[in-house]
């Protein structure tokens, strides 16, 4: 029994630097769907963006049919930024003024910024930007709740306990649970899912 | 989360191209499994090897693609099923093995699955492998969805043993990488005893020698094979055709472009007016069906990546074909209505349609768009770099630090790998790093500049080569540039792992794909053998690393020297800090002379911070890997290194 | 000191960085090998006789340019901040003084080049507590000199024969002025001497080098400096490469110059004496050394070299020319004249013109190379 979606396809892009658990939290995600009997596509690039670079997972929900893997322009519904400036850079391809964009706070400086050429703009400047292009937006300091619990990298489910606590997608709680201990060893589940919960109420 | 053996039959599971492809080839039975890591193709040896077992499944990672190719076919030779993964320009380095393959034919099914990279999202190049299956004169199959790269897989076994010949099938990176909804099938039982029977004529296929002579005969038998599989190929369930019966519009299309091609007319609203023939057999082309479906539409879009292969195929093919199906207006890649260079996208074909159909695609409003480019023009790039810790970058400092003190203009041959980036983004490896060029290209192209000397060539030169790229192409090379008395450095990069593609383990470690306890093969004893005088070194021993370089540079002749230190990302150090590194910004001197930052704005590690503020360097406790390496660097003693107590 | 002209913005056109060093210095054949512009930073060092830039250094102005005797210097300005008007002369400097003078320690002198002045005046420098600290020169492997730091009077009186390869003797000052010396003395060619007379000007004019005011200098600790007379220096590169086809490297035990009608250079080994003919030793002298006006090290306390004397050369070999130009360096020789350290003869009649008239020939080769460049 298929559940209805806002809209069809439903795109999210998940975005961050390599090495935040991006893969991961499409993975965790779409599962999710596809439990909930959707069909789903995620579009991803490994390999040399791993070093240091710009990774974006595209995710096209539908209750029938298969989407590319790569959205088309301008088409994001939902973005979830694991890094700041990353929210921006997917807002100048797939923005709208429909969109919803969830924004993990806590910067990565690109190699640029590190030696000095380039600026890393200001918390405030990101914050208002994200919100004059989109139609809703939260900010969430999702790396500093993660440290908390013992793992940075866990800042990606707190993100996506946030993109269920948003209502477009009915995910929730016993859902995540139950695609984690599937494919999880039983010593994380308990660290994820505080996570996830960290998450949701930071949206609530 | 992804393909296990916990999963059952008939489950719906979200899986990975490469997954789906494992799957196909585990649902067929596949015995042997051979590859060389790749990217968009390595995940599925990985997948493959999660399966393995003594007697059912054997996989190999092995040394290059030609032998991975090899060791496929034997086990085909022997009656079992076996496929090849390798990505694009891997097919190269099997090329010539497989020519004379598909001349002596197989036995066992067995596939070559190739993992194409149109745009080199991770490659050098973006060279394409579907010529082969032409020139090859062997079928070629390319899945459009997830579900398809499964099926065909799976088919692609019994298409080969019903023509005994190698069958490709050809995935890309957006197809390899992304994934989807697979509902998995049964896996067979066991199967047969493995046996090469070689005691009948050359004649037989099923008894006689495997060998490509006689040519001629044996060329007329390939070609008949090739006839058989496009008859098969008419009635392919892998071919669609979706649309009206009479377009404005033929859209002809494989891979995930068809997923492109289905969005865009959906973008346009044109699904009314356009029609889409998806081929899931690109090689041989099917003559019927071809001239079925041109013969309904007067313009012919083919959308495909990266070269116009289907696209000048089926011109052929409508040429032979004019007087019954008409003349036909074709666009796509020749008349530049696609590029011919880079990948597609939903938006790029969207264009194309729009453009022949005379539709305007729906645009975000201007207002929107304005907003966009005031408020994002504060977003500074990514550029990739080496990773904290990394020892390539230790390596690359103390080869820049003794070329410069040499002072006669040496450069450093660069090769595939991770420190392939000293050459792609030349402040990455200081300015070292010249040339870049397939695996192990480096050293032989070296091996050629140290001849040039009596030409009047001073400049000494060095080539840089990764464990991994040793054993799969520079051995032959480093031979030549010895016998052949050059003069030459040669740097092994020893990070004990094939790092860039996913740390997948080669002949220098201990182990194997499968996690098997396995022979090493030694590095520094090759080159002995060779015949080089061999020094190794720790990269993150700075100073004697760059007296050694020095001193290997004004001798004649071929030295190696084994810069050795794992990644920071292999098992051995990931998430482990050998040092808790940090700036005494009392000592630490900025910008002023004297230091002016060498430690951001050259060094670059991204474990080190410049504070604009405070005008000080800081280490990033969160990205900085503990390799201690930045404080032999900086001039005033000012980053300290504590001993880290270690888990 | 004396008041130091300060420098009108411009005049000196002494701004720049790295960018300019290598333009103006480093890559137009000019750099002398005197070590100013390294262990400063990270930037620069010197490797087998070379200055060799390892990084690039993108500062718009630095020590290195600042300090380089071979950067737009205003010498008149920098005289004046030193020396008295009085004591200048136009062909050998400030000269308050001229003196033949020769150690009294007979060892010292047979190991010495000439009249082992030098290193007799360090030692005792170092023994009277007027510095602690002396940068010398002293052989390495294969005729590449190296500076080394002393602090024991006995160690002082060690190095000895010249090899007419520059050490990089202002590097070294760089790297231990930082440290815990307080009055450091400095054995300097020409080059050298002006490189430290130019440290010590911007090392005074904070106003005109604000930037440097953030950089610890060190320079306040240098308190002697001995100058020796020099026509050139080899390149070390070229010069073992000529004598590696006449003798075995690890056998020279020192080399000289007699007086020039001799047209040679004499090499010492453990064994015989080798004579090479001067025309196959000039394609072997430093480029830049051709542009050089100072024969005698301008820029010293006091300036030392091989004298000339009527008797002829297996005398005056074991003798020592020694031009004084500040009171420090007056009270120096004096110290030495009643500690019985240098023993003293009469100034010939002639030998102060002659020395001139060398001084002057040296500044006139120079002046028509930089004509033609």
């Amino acid at each position: 029994m298929r559940e209805t979606l806002a809209k069809d396809p439903y795109n999210i892009v998940i975005t961050g630097v390599g090495g935040q658990g991006n893969v991961m939290a499409s993975r965790v995600l779409s599962n999710m769907l596809v439990r909930k009997g959707f069909r789903v596509t995620i579009g991803e690039t490994f390999g040399m963006s791993q070093r240091g670079g710009s990774v974006m997972s595209h995710i096209r929900v539908s209750p029938t049919a298969v989407w590319s893997p790569q959205i088309p322009k301008g088409m994001a519904d939902l973005i979830v930024a694991l890094e700041p400036i990353e929210a921006i850079r997917v807002l100048l391809d797939y923005g709208n003024p429909s969109v919803r964009v969830l924004v993990n706070l806590r910067a990565i400086y690109p190699v640029g910024v590190i030696t000095g050429e380039d600026e890393y703009p200001s918390e405030g400047t990101i914050r208002d930007a994200v919100a004059a292009l989109a139609a809703e937006a939260r900010f969430l300091a999702a790396t500093e709740e993660a440290i908390r619990l013992g793992n940075p990298i866990l800042g990606n489910i707190v993100m996506i306990g946030a993109v269920a606590s948003l209502g477009v997608l009915s995910i929730d709680r016993k859902l995540f649970e139950a695609v984690i201990r599937d494919g999880m060893p039983a010593a994380l589940v308990e660290a994820n899912l505080r996570a996830f919960a960290i998450g949701q109420a930071a949206v609530a | 989360m992804s393909l296990d053996r916990e999963q059952k039959e008939g489950s719906e599971v979200l899986l990975m191209g490469n997954e789906a492809i494992a799957r196909g080839a585990l649902e067929a039975g596949v015995r042997v499994a051979a590859g060389y890591p790749g990217t968009p193709s390595s995940e599925i040896i990985e997948t493959l090897s999660r399966f393995s077992e003594a007697g059912k499944l054997y996989v190999e990672w092995s040394t290059n693609e030609k032998v991975a190719m090899e060791v496929a076919a034997a086990a085909s030779f022997a009656g079992l099923r076996s496929l090849c993964v390798m990505k694009q320009n891997g097919v190269n380095v099997a090329s010539d093995f497989l020519l004379h393959l598909t001349g002596s034919g197989t036995r066992g099914g067995m596939i070559l699955i190739t993992c194409d990279d149109p745009g080199a999202l991770s490659s050098v190049n973006e060279g394409e492998s579907r010529h082969f299956a032409r020139l090859m004169e062997i079928p070629l199959l390319e899945p459009a969805d997830f579900r398809e790269a499964k099926e065909m897989t799976r088919w692609a076994f019994d298409l080969s043993e019903a023509i005994r010949n190698v069958v490709m099938v050809r995935s890309v990176t957006r197809m390899s990488h992304a994934s989807g909804n697979v509902v998995l099938g049964a896996l067979p039982a066991a199967g047969g005893k493995a046996q090469f029977r070689c005691d009948g004529p050359v004649s037989d296929p099923d008894r006689g020698p495997m060998i490509s002579t006689p040519v001629i005969a044996k060329h007329r038998l390939q070609q008949e094979k090739l006839r058989k599989a496009a008859a098969l190929f008419e009635d392919s369930p892998f071919n669609t055709y979706e649309g009206p019966e009479t377009p404005e519009l033929l859209i002809i299309t494989s891979s995930v472009c068809t997923l492109y091609s289905r969005e865009a007319l959906s973008l346009l609203r044109a699904e009314g007016r356009a029609a889409i023939l998806k081929l899931g057999t690109t090689w041989p082309l099917p003559p019927a069906l071809l001239k079925k479906h041109l013969r309904g539409a007067e313009k012919v879009l083919i959308v495909e990546e990266v070269l116009p292969f289907l696209e000048d195929q089926v011109k052929i093919l409508a040429a032979e074909q004019a007087r019954e199906i008409g003349i036909k207006t074709f666009y796509g890649k020749n008349d530049g209505t696609l590029p011919m260079v880079g990948e597609l996208n939903p938006d790029l074909v969207a264009a194309a349609v729009g453009r022949i159909l005379g539709i305007v695609s729906p645009a975000i409003p201007a207002e929107y768009r304005e907003k966009l480019q005031s408020l994002t023009a504060f977003v500074p790039k990514r550029e990739q770099t080496f990773c904290p810790g990394c020892p390539h970058r230790a390596s690359f400092w103390g080869i820049r630090e003794a070329l410069q003190r040499d002072s006669r203009g040496g450069f450093v041959c660069g090769d595939i790998g991770c420190y392939a980036m000293a050459s792609l983004f030349p402040a990455a490896g200081f300015h070292t790093a010249k040339t870049l060029h397939s695996m192990g290209s480096g050293t032989g192209i070296a091996s050629g500049f140290g001849k040039l000397g009596p030409f009047g060539m001073e400049q000494p030169v060095l080539a840089v080569c990764g464990d991994s790229t040793f054993y799969h192409a520079a051995i032959p090379a480093l031979i030549n540039a010895v016998h052949q008395n050059a003069d030459i450095t040669f740097i092994a990069l020893d990070n004990s792992g094939t790092a860039m593609t996913g740390f997948q383990p080669h002949p220098g470690l201990d182990v194997n794909a499968m996690g098997e306890v396995s022979p090493k093969v030694d590095i520094a004893a090759i080159c002995g053998a060779i015949g080089a005088p061999v020094v190794t070194g720790d990269p993150f021993a700075l100073i004697e690393t760059r007296e050694t370089l020095n001193r290997l540079l004004e001798e004649p002749g071929v030295k190696v020297l084994i810069l050795k230190q794992s990644c920071a990302l292999s098992p051995e150090n990931k998430e482990k800090k050998r040092f808790l590194v940090r700036v005494d910004e009392a000592l630490c001197r900025g910008e002023a002379c004297g230091c002016n930052r060498i430690c951001t704005r050259i060094f670059r590690c991204p474990g080190l911070l410049w504070n604009r503020e405070r005008k000080k360097a800081e280490i990033d406790e969160v990205i900085c890997a503990g390799c201690g390496f930045c404080a032999g660097i900086c001039p005033a003693g000012a980053i300290r290194n504590e001993e880290a107590a270690n888990s | 000191m004396r008041d130091w002209e300060s420098d009108p913005a411009g005049q000196e056109s002494g701004r720049g960085g790295q960018k300019e060093l290598e333009e103006q210095v480093l890559g137009a054949g000019l750099c002398t090998g005197c070590g100013a512009c390294v262990s400063l930073c990270p930037y620069q060092t010197i490797y087998h006789d070379r200055t060799v830039v390892l990084h690039s250094c993108d500062l718009a102005q630095g020590r290195c340019y600042a300090a380089c005797p071979r950067t737009p210097t205003d010498l008149g300005s920098l005289r004046s901040g030193l020396y008295n008007e009085t004591d200048c002369t136009p062909e050998l400097g400030a000269l308050k003084g001229f003196f033949i003078t020769r150690t009294t320690d007979e060892g010292a002198r047979r190991r010495a080049q000439h009249g082992g002045t030098v290193t007799a005046l360090m030692a005792l420098a170092l023994r009277e507590g007027l510095i602690d600290t002396a940068i010398l020169a002293e052989g390495g492997e294969g005729l590449l000199p190296r500076s080394i730091t002393v602090r024991d009077p006995e160690a002082a009186g060690m190095p000895g024969g010249s090899r007419f390869v520059v050490s990089p003797t202002v590097a070294e000052f760089n790297r231990i002025c930082l440290g815990n010396a307080a009055k450091i003395g400095v054995v300097a060619t020409p080059c050298q001497a002006l490189a430290l007379a130019k440290m010590r000007k911007w090392g005074h004019d904070a106003a005109s080098y604000p930037h440097f005011r953030e950089v610890e200098n060190g320079i306040e600790k240098l308190h002697l400096v001995v100058g020796l007379f020099c026509g050139w220096a080899l390149s070390w590169q070229k010069l073992a490469a000529l004598l590696k086809k006449k003798t075995d490297l690890a056998r020279v035990t020192g080399m000289d110059i007699p007086p020039s009608r001799y047209h040679t250079l004499e090499v010492y080994t453990t064994g015989e004496t080798v004579r090479v003919s001067l025309d196959e030793v000039d394609p072997c002298v430093r480029e830049a050394c051709r542009t050089c006006g100072d024969m005698t090290a301008e820029f010293s306390d006091l300036s030392v070299g091989s004298a000339r004397l009527p008797e002829g050369w297996e005398t005056a070999r074991s003798w020592n020319q020694v031009i004084v130009r500040t009171e420090r360096g007056m009270d120096l020789l004096e110290l030495a004249r009643d500690r019985g350290v240098l023993e003293f003869r009469a100034a010939p009649e002639g030998n102060l013109e002659k020395l001139k008239a060398a001084s002057l020939g040296k500044k006139r080769a120079a002046a028509s190379r930089n004509g033609k460049r």
